[in-house]
């Protein structure tokens, strides 16, 4: 090596580093990790509605970018609490269930409230009912988008075929399946082998035999699982298994293969929710008809469960400048624009999409009636228990409601089990009270 | 010359990563059962409060029953039908042992996850192949929810789980039977014992050793296995599937109450230990 060179070593490592540096500043950029559940499959396949909004509202992050995980279905759920024990959460994650389970991020500290952005930015679209199933100690920790109904798809082929009416009440809803059946045709495809499906359809049931009042008086009040009103829910859960409404083995078949059972053609009805409505509408061999399961009970009103599927909340550990950058890209996600390719490109109504607008959107017959159905019992409509039980009662539940319509145990046994449970978790601080 | 000291030297590296990986955590997990836990965050130190709670828990129950029925099931069967095909195989020519052998074995190479998920099809009540082929031959009064009905489910998943294991069962038995001195067979033919009597009086006493191995290493592996249920029933239906790590996986992971799950780990490490020190027990005696 020569002196020239030994002396323009230090000069140019020094250039070299500096100009490294300048590199590394000029490219430092805010990133907001982002977890969602928007696949192109499954359970909320709204993923082409994500896929476009992301470039569209991303601008609005004041520079920043988002790095999005996609963890499909409701296995982010897990993936979740997961990172909260690891206190390695997402700065932003759209995760299922609000309330109870929200609640439980909140009370460990994991969440940031939201009320200021709540306050900056309005959004008045999403109402009492909603702020509430997100709210915890007094605070807003999560942003709802996505409302989530029930019903019965049904197959109107099928229908018209064996000359079989929609029914408006409960007892013509009786007649059709039994006509179904002395036609050799499933009524009903269900099938509960994952354990969730049957706390939904529990959840239409409890509502149709109990009303939201009685409902409430449960779940927020003092009164006991062990009323006459859920002892008729479950009774006609249980009829339902052993009347033959179903597959044989239903607690052997899965989510997915009872849906297939009836997007084949092979069963005239299933009862589940706007959830699996891209699916559904992506899959269906005929023109898929969506009805509202009449009341059971007499003197309650028609309603059905409603809840708002998953939210948007933001990790207690961001930054305050990625904390301002996602409220905007929020802001962005559900206004009344992003709100239409919600719609038309992912199947997905979310909160505050009024029937008007839907009706002008371009999207399938099937969503506008669902909504349009759903949406008109609204004072009526009742809880969704996957989002308002704690954990440690809907794993009870899981188990217990696969006894109950499998027909190990009797519907006073199943109260009996969950009564216990419901106390256990209140006097351990779970309980969620909106 | 390797002296005792440096013997430890050469043992402390593997000994260290052991420790590391495997101690602490045991560690960890035995502190974390003595806390009260929400949502994975650890609160207060509540003392052997969750050890009480574990006898009072009629699931654990039903899982430890469930558990004690399969380390039974996968003693008496593919255990025993291991022993007999391999002493029946003992004595073919090599190519119908290499052959058949290698056949048997195949199960063992599938992941229990893709067992439980082939299985899951083959027992589906509405498409499943086991159904259609009772049907196919005028049994379709046997078909039924294999998965879906207390009473078969936990046996539906062991005929699996002994699917998997009896292979292995024949090859190790086969290498055993193979180191036996043939002319102890030589000496009981001349004395004109039948295939019974040699099974009886000499394959089996001579493969004590192996059989005591098979029935600690499948004892172990009832007790702590968990992907061929969570892929296909998740415990249910009801319990009647439920098993001790399902019960953990359910109390960590979905319930988030990481000191329980932690006293129902111990509790397993427990048995899974004193089922060891049993078999090595009997394993130095004879």
């Amino acid at each position: 090596m020569t002196l020239s060179t030994r002396r323009s070593l230090p000069v140019l490592l020094a250039a070299g580093i500096t100009a490294g540096v300048s590199i590394q500043t000029a490219t430092a950029q805010t990133v907001v990790t982002q977890w969602d559940q928007f696949a192109m499959a499954g359970i909320t396949a709204a993923g082409p509605a994500m896929d476009e909004l992301i470039g569209t509202c991303e601008p609005d992050l004041g520079g920043a970018t988002v790095l999005r995980t996609i963890a499909p279905s409701i296995g982010i759920r897990d993936s979740y609490r997961l990172a909260v024990s690891a206190n390695k959460t997402p700065d932003l994650a759209y995760t299922w269930p609000a309330a109870s389970v929200l609640a439980g991020y909140a009370r460990v500290g994991a969440l940031a409230p939201l009320d200021d952005y709540y306050e900056q930015y309005g959004w008045e679209g999403i109402n009492d009912f909603y702020r509430g199933r997100n709210s915890f100690d007094g605070a807003i920790y999560g942003v709802p988008m996505e409302q989530d109904l029930m019903g019965v798809y049904y197959n109107p082929t099928l229908f018209e075929e064996n000359g079989i009416a929609v029914p408006t009440t409960y007892a013509e809803f009786q007649a059709a399946v039994e006509a179904f059946k002395e036609k050799g045709i499933t009524p009903i495809a269900f099938g509960n082998r994952d354990r969730w499906p049957a706390t939904n359809t529990l959840s239409l049931l409890l509502g149709l035999t109990a009303g939201k009042d009685g409902e409430e008086a449960v779940l927020f009040g003092d009164a006991s699982w062990t009323n006459d009103q859920f002892k008729l829910a479950a009774e006609t859960f249980q009829s339902w298994a052993k009347n033959g409404y179903f597959p044989k083995g239903f607690n052997g078949i899965g989510y997915d293969e009872a849906n297939a059972l009836f997007l084949s053609g092979r069963a005239a009805m299933t009862i589940t929710g706007t959830w699996v409505l891209q699916d559904m509408a992506r899959g269906a061999s005929f023109d898929l008809g969506v009805f509202m399961l009449p009341p059971i009970a007499d003197g309650v009103p028609p309603g059905t469960m409603w809840g708002e599927g998953s939210q948007w909340q933001v990790s207690a550990n961001a930054s305050q400048e990625v904390k301002d950058a996602t409220a905007a890209y929020i802001n962005c996600l559900i206004s009344p624009e992003s709100r239409k390719v919600w719609v038309e490109k992912g199947y997905l109504v979310p909160i505050g999409t009024t029937p008007e607008e839907l009706k002008q959107w371009d999207t399938l017959p099937i969503v506008k009636s669902f909504f349009t159905q759903g949406l008109a019992t609204s004072d009526a409509n009742f809880y969704d228990l996957h989002t308002t039980l704690p954990e440690s009662v809907t794993q009870v539940l899981y188990p217990e409601l696969q006894r109950l319509i499998g027909g190990d145990v009797t519907p006073d046994d199943f109260l009996s089990a969950m009564d216990a449970a419901w106390e256990t978790a209140i006097d351990n601080g779970e309980r969620w009270v909106p | 010359m390797l002296t005792t000291r440096s013997a430890y030297l050469f043992l402390a590296p593997s000994l260290a990563l052991y420790l590391l990986f495997v101690g602490l955590p045991i560690l960890q997990i035995f502190g974390f059962s003595f806390f009260d836990w929400d949502n994975g965050i650890a609160g207060d130190f509540i003392g052997l409060a969750n050890y009480g709670r574990l006898l009072a828990d009629g699931v654990f129950w039903t899982a430890l029953w469930h558990n004690a029925i399969w380390v039974v099931l996968t003693l008496a069967f593919p255990l025993l039908a291991g022993l007999v095909l391999a002493a029946i195989l003992a004595e073919r020519n090599a190519s119908v042992v290499r052959w058949l052998g290698a056949i048997y074995f195949i199960p063992r190479t599938i992941p229990l996850v893709v067992a439980g998920i082939i299985w899951g099809w083959i027992y589906n009540p509405i498409f499943g192949l086991l159904n259609f082929a009772l049907e196919a031959v005028g049994l379709g009064g046997l078909a039924g929810a294999w998965l879906a009905q207390d009473n078969t489910a936990l046996l539906s998943l062991n005929v699996v789980g002994a699917w998997t294991f009896f292979g292995f069962c024949v090859i190790i038995y086969l290498a055993a039977i193979q180191s036996i001195d043939p002319s102890l067979y030589e000496a009981a033919s001349i004395d004109g014992a039948s295939w019974w009597r040699k099974f009886r009086d000499l394959t089996v006493p001579l493969l004590r050793g192996s059989t005591l191995f098979l029935g600690l290493y499948a004892a172990i592996e009832a007790m702590r296995f968990f992907d061929l249920v969570w892929v296909t029933t998740q415990g249910g239906p009801g319990y009647s599937t439920e098993v001790l790590t399902t019960h953990i996986y359910k109390s960590f992971f979905l319930v988030g109450d990481f000191g329980y799950a932690a006293t129902l780990s111990v509790v397993l490490l427990i048995i899974v230990l004193s089922i060891s020190a049993g078999a090595f027990a009997l394993l130095r005696k004879s």
